[in-house]
């Protein structure tokens, strides 16, 4: 038994067809095909994207389709010194900021941590979650119910080229008519935060430190830049953001980050099995009064481990024989599987 | 228990697609098909990026044909200098196909391909083999039993092509143009949709080769086996589109499948069983049609830049 009789059943069901039934139905199917040719020329017409109509495949698309799709992991290129907590910057108060009481100003810096600075991704990997803890620097909170700071915590992907599409009905068919290519998108963005951040800051203030998704910069490649009106653009932005947010890799956590003590605070951030391999930017912000005090950055490497990093790169380093590998893989199995039920007897 | 496919991405229940790859076996075997056409729309349905269903389909297909294929050689049932031109269109074939999956993924219209693909073969196919079928069984019941002579001109316009080539197992002295062609077009199908190619190939064969059909299935398993062994390595250089992985779930769920597959289809009559495959085949045309002429709840994708659809 076994995919020889599977096969001999193939050879049942041709020999079972009358010639002539199939004389006549080929005919009809010849006919079919010439039409179903045409028909399928046509469409690709139709769904040639207008605003690449030039598919450029000597443009630097033609090197990035060269070198794998995905952001490289590149564990050992990884320095590591990268992964240790990185140095603290004290943000002069801004000039514009309200007037700040007591004899705080400016005072206070921000120490923080991430409970994993290298997330493995394994056969197994599900997801996972990092903690992110800090401390304010001469806390002049009294309990951690004071609320006189507010901590917004940023984990940032590495940014990657991305292309949004959006279909429009042409024929009665859904197809992508339009595209935008966006340079740099963060392919994975989480944000927490003691209350909302439009609540901790005003937009100015998160504009120029790029915090919240609207913020994030997403610039549209420039030859795609000026065919589209600004409203058109704006649309593919939130579209990027609504799918990312849909894909769990762009994650809002408005009341994510809790004061454990006066000066002590935590969260938790989310990594899908979706998330991106690449190194993770970790930047905790100090805010008071809706002023940036601080801020400070922390590195957290998301690489593949073990099979999975073993095939991956075996797929993308040398993919012929990845090919090769695929297809002795596909005949043992095949052969395997035949033998095995011979044996057996088949299953009749 | 979760699994993260190293191409795809994705972590998947492996049960999941191991159940699928299972159903999928199981009608493969009860119909006698390579189930190609089966297992990369369901892999599309699931979630799996369009590209890496074509690419791991191609895998999975080596799989399934390779124990035939070697049967059939055993029982002399393969006209190996046929198979070579078919096997070197197919190549061709294969080559072009796989730039052209490279091409359409740049261009974000991969996905829109591989549907329309689906839908005009699987519904063309379908409803001919379900007229095919009905009226099979309306004649069966008419009880009139009357065979036709087979109609086998030895003229068509296939004799008339130059490159003539005399082939001794099939007894046949046509010109090498047209099992090229035949090849050539099954490989491009095979490295866009993801399947074999069978349904294309025996009835060309049958009907323009005139082969004999015994010589057909053999020539035509030994054809889609080194087709499909050489669109996986083109795919994996090209596309890097073939998990591995996943293969081998869907591998294992596919021959245990298929074993009782087999089983069942011996308890149906032929015309019952091409009547189910035409069913089966119409369906999933008609799943693929839907998605193209719905509107989607989501007008917007976003990808890589190569492709990796969402």
């Amino acid at each position: 038994m076994g995919l020889r009789e599977l096969n001999e059943s193939v050879r049942v069901w041709w020999t079972e067809v009358r010639a002539s039934e199939v004389g006549r139905i080929f005919t009809v199917r010849n006919i079919a095909l010439a039409v179903a040719a045409v028909l399928i020329v046509l469409a690709i017409a139709f769904s040639w994207p207008k605003s690449e109509k030039a598919p450029q495949p000597k443009s630097p698309s033609e090197s990035a389709a060269k070198a794998p799709a995905k952001p490289q992991p590149a564990p050992e290129t990884q320095p590591k010194a990268k992964s240790e907590p990185g140095t603290i910057t004290t943000t002069p108060p801004l000039a514009t900021a309200p007037a700040r009481r007591g004899t705080s100003v400016g005072r206070e810096t921000v120490e923080a941590d991430v409970s994993t600075r290298s997330v493995s991704i394994t056969s197994n990997f599900s997801g996972t979650e990092i903690v992110v803890f800090g401390a304010v620097d001469d806390s002049h909170q009294e309990t951690a119910e004071a609320g006189i700071y507010d901590v917004v915590v940023v984990v940032e992907g590495t940014q990657v080229p991305l292309v949004a599409r959006r279909k429009s009905n042409v024929a009665g068919i859904w197809i992508n008519t339009e595209s935008v290519k966006f340079e740099r998108v963060p392919s994975y963005y989480a944000i927490a935060s003691t209350r909302p951040i439009e609540e901790i800051a005003d937009e100015r203030v998160l504009r120029t430190q790029q915090i919240g998704f609207t913020h994030v910069p997403m610039m549209p490649d420039p030859t795609t830049k000026s065919q589209l009106k600004e409203k058109e653009l704006e649309q593919f932005r939130d579209a990027v953001i609504r799918l990312k947010k849909d894909d769990g890799l762009f994650i809002k956590k408005p009341y994510g980050v809790a004061f454990i003590g006066k000066a002590l605070f935590r969260t938790s951030i989310d990594l899908p099995a979706n998330v991106p391999v690449g190194p993770l930017t970790t930047k905790v912000y100090l805010f008071r009064d809706g002023s940036l005090l601080a801020d400070y950055e922390a590195h957290v490497t998301l690489q593949r481990e073990g099979m999975e990093a073993f095939l991956h790169s075996f797929a993308f380093d040398r993919p012929f024989l990845y090919g090769l590998f695929a297809v002795f893989l596909a005949v043992t199995a095949g052969l395997a599987a035949s033998a095995f039920f011979r044996r057996r007897g088949g299953a009749h | 228990m979760d699994l993260y496919l190293p191409i795809a991405e994705l972590s998947v229940n492996v049960f999941v697609f191991l159940a699928m790859g299972a159903a999928v076996g199981f009608l493969s075997g009860m119909f006698g098909v390579g189930g190609g056409f089966l297992i990369t729309p369901l892999l599309i349905f699931s979630g799996i990026p369009s590209a890496v269903a074509v690419g791991t389909g191609a895998a999975q297909t080596v799989a399934s044909s390779v124990s035939g294929a070697i049967a059939q050689y055993r029982r002399n049932n393969v006209d190996v200098k046929m198979g070579f031109l078919l096997l070197m269109g197919g190549i061709v074939g294969a080559i072009i196909g796989v730039q052209v999956v490279k091409l359409l993924r740049q261009i974000g219209q991969f996905d829109l391909f591989i549907s329309l693909a689906y839908v005009f073969f699987l519904g063309s196919i379908g409803t001919l083999m379900m007229i095919e079928s009905l009226n099979a069984v309306r004649r069966s019941f008419s009880a009139n039993q009357a065979t036709t002579a087979i109609r086998r001109s030895h003229h068509n316009w296939i004799h008339g092509l130059p490159l003539k080539m005399r082939f001794h197992r099939s007894r046949l002295y046509i010109s090498a143009i047209p099992p090229v062609m035949i090849g050539a077009f099954v490989g491009l199908l095979g490295a866009i949709m993801g399947v074999g190619g069978g349904f294309i190939m025996v009835p060309a064969m049958i009907y323009l080769l005139r082969m004999r059909t015994g010589l057909v299935i053999g020539t035509s398993l030994f054809q889609i086996l080194f087709v499909t062994a050489a669109t996986t390595v083109l795919q994996t250089t090209q596309n890097y589109n073939v998990d591995i992985v996943l293969a081998l779930i869907l591998m294992v769920g596919g021959v245990i499948g298929a074993q009782f597959g087999a089983v069942a289809g011996e308890k149906l009559k032929g015309e019952q069983l091409r009547f189910l495959l035409a069913g089966l085949v119409i369906l999933v045309c008609l799943r693929m049609g839907w998605d193209l002429v719905v509107m989607p709840t989501e007008l917007f994708s976003i990808s890589g830049i190569t492709g990796g659809s969402h």
